[in-house]
């Protein structure tokens, strides 16, 4: 559960962390494949689709690692040939992705994403403090008249 | 877990559809991918072997303003149903807040069903989770092929419980129950943040609160 205040805190520490590291894109997204919070720009990609599938990797890669007794795996990189992808584990069950390009490199983009995650670690520990406090959603209707929710 | 943003005002749900191989989980999503009409719907992605069975994961997403204030983002999600692939089975549960478990029709596959059904809850286990704690609704699948398993035999082997799920017969490939089947747990999930909510919504949906439909019917709940 996100307020308006986390999520500005958060896209706020993602917006400084792509100013540093001159990124392109970089998403605070949970385990479970779903997207908190994101800034840059990816053109027309599904950020949906794109949380997905880098949930999904990272959880078969942290998974392959687990058997080997890997037990220290925070950060999975892919290069490709002009776009590279860093996802980096977060406290919560959510990791950092980014989405960088030619214009930085690695090592700049690692370095800066070790730094935004332990502020983003913060946050979400803070964002946690406040949902154990907070009163659950609670909306008028019963939602489960015949009425369709998907058409 | 369901991920409420107050922000962007933005509720997301992860439903996934499980099932033993072949029963037709990403017939399920392949049709709702043309089906559904009114609700923003994303594109469909497949991570599937060139032989079309699913490897890891096929992903549909829908957006729609069913929660007054919200927009309600339904992450729809297959598992692959070969065996040997329990650990991504594991892997895509991770974060489930509804599942739709598909049954197989066919006699011949009753067995693959069972274990299959046993292997949920095994998994489920393993994320800290049980049916007890997460919304699921149950599709018999197939319902047009000649040796089909009859409807009371399939809900004495799958729905025999104090707490009857909600069942409905489908036959995905054209596009019978496929809806009705989501839309079920889709409001079972809904039902969650009522003011006024069912006191047994949490799990299973209890036969006497949940509108069901009188006669058994492709499409249709199973009375």
């Amino acid at each position: 559960m996100l307020t308006a205040e986390d999520q500005l805190a958060i896209e706020s520490q993602l917006n400084d962390f792509l100013r540093k590291s001159e990124a392109q894109w970089s998403a605070l997204v949970d385990k479970g494949g779903n997207l908190f919070a994101q800034s840059g720009n990816t053109g027309s990609l599904d950020l949906s689709i794109l949380s997905a599938l880098a949930a999904g990797s990272f959880a078969a890669t942290h998974e392959l690692a687990r058997r080997l007794g890997e037990s220290e795996f925070s950060a999975l990189y892919h290069e490709g040939h002009g776009h590279h992808i860093l996802m980096s584990a977060l406290h919560f069950e959510c990791l950092l992705v980014t989405v960088f390009g030619e214009r930085t490199n690695i090592g700049l983009v690692r370095f800066y994403a070790q730094q935004a995650t332990s502020a983003l670690n913060g946050h979400l520990r803070q964002a946690h403090e406040k949902e154990v406090r907070m009163d659950p959603l609670a909306l008028e209707g019963d939602f489960l008249s015949d009425t369709a929710a998907i058409s | 877990m369901a991920f409420i943003n107050y922000s962007s005002r933005e509720i997301q749900l992860k439903i996934v559809y499980y099932g033993p191989a072949l029963c037709g989980k990403t017939t399920n999503l392949i049709t709702l991918h043309e089906q559904v009409t009114h609700a923003q719907k994303g594109e469909l992605v497949s991570l599937a072997t060139d032989a079309d069975r699913t490897l890891f994961f096929d992903f549909l997403s829908l957006n729609t303003k069913t929660l007054p204030g919200f927009t309600t983002r339904f992450q729809l999600y297959t598992v692959p149903g070969q065996s040997i692939y329990n650990t991504t089975r594991q892997l895509v549960l991770k974060g489930v807040d509804g599942i739709i478990f598909v049954v197989d029709s066919h006699w011949e596959r009753m067995a693959d069903n069972v274990e299959s059904f046993a292997n949920l809850q095994e998994n489920l286990v393993e994320n800290h989770l049980s049916l007890v704690q997460i919304p699921y609704v149950l599709q018999y699948n197939k319902r047009d092929i000649p040796n089909a398993a009859p409807i009371n035999y399939l809900e004495f082997t799958f729905n025999n419980r104090a707490n009857r799920a909600l069942a409905f017969e489908a036959v995905a490939s054209t596009g019978e129950g496929v809806l009705e089947t989501l839309n079920a747990c889709a409001r079972l999930l809904l039902a969650k943040y009522s003011k006024t909510p069912n006191s047994n919504v949490a799990g299973i949906a209890p036969t006497a609160s949940v509108p069901r439909s009188g006669a058994s019917m492709r499409g249709g709940a199973v009375a």
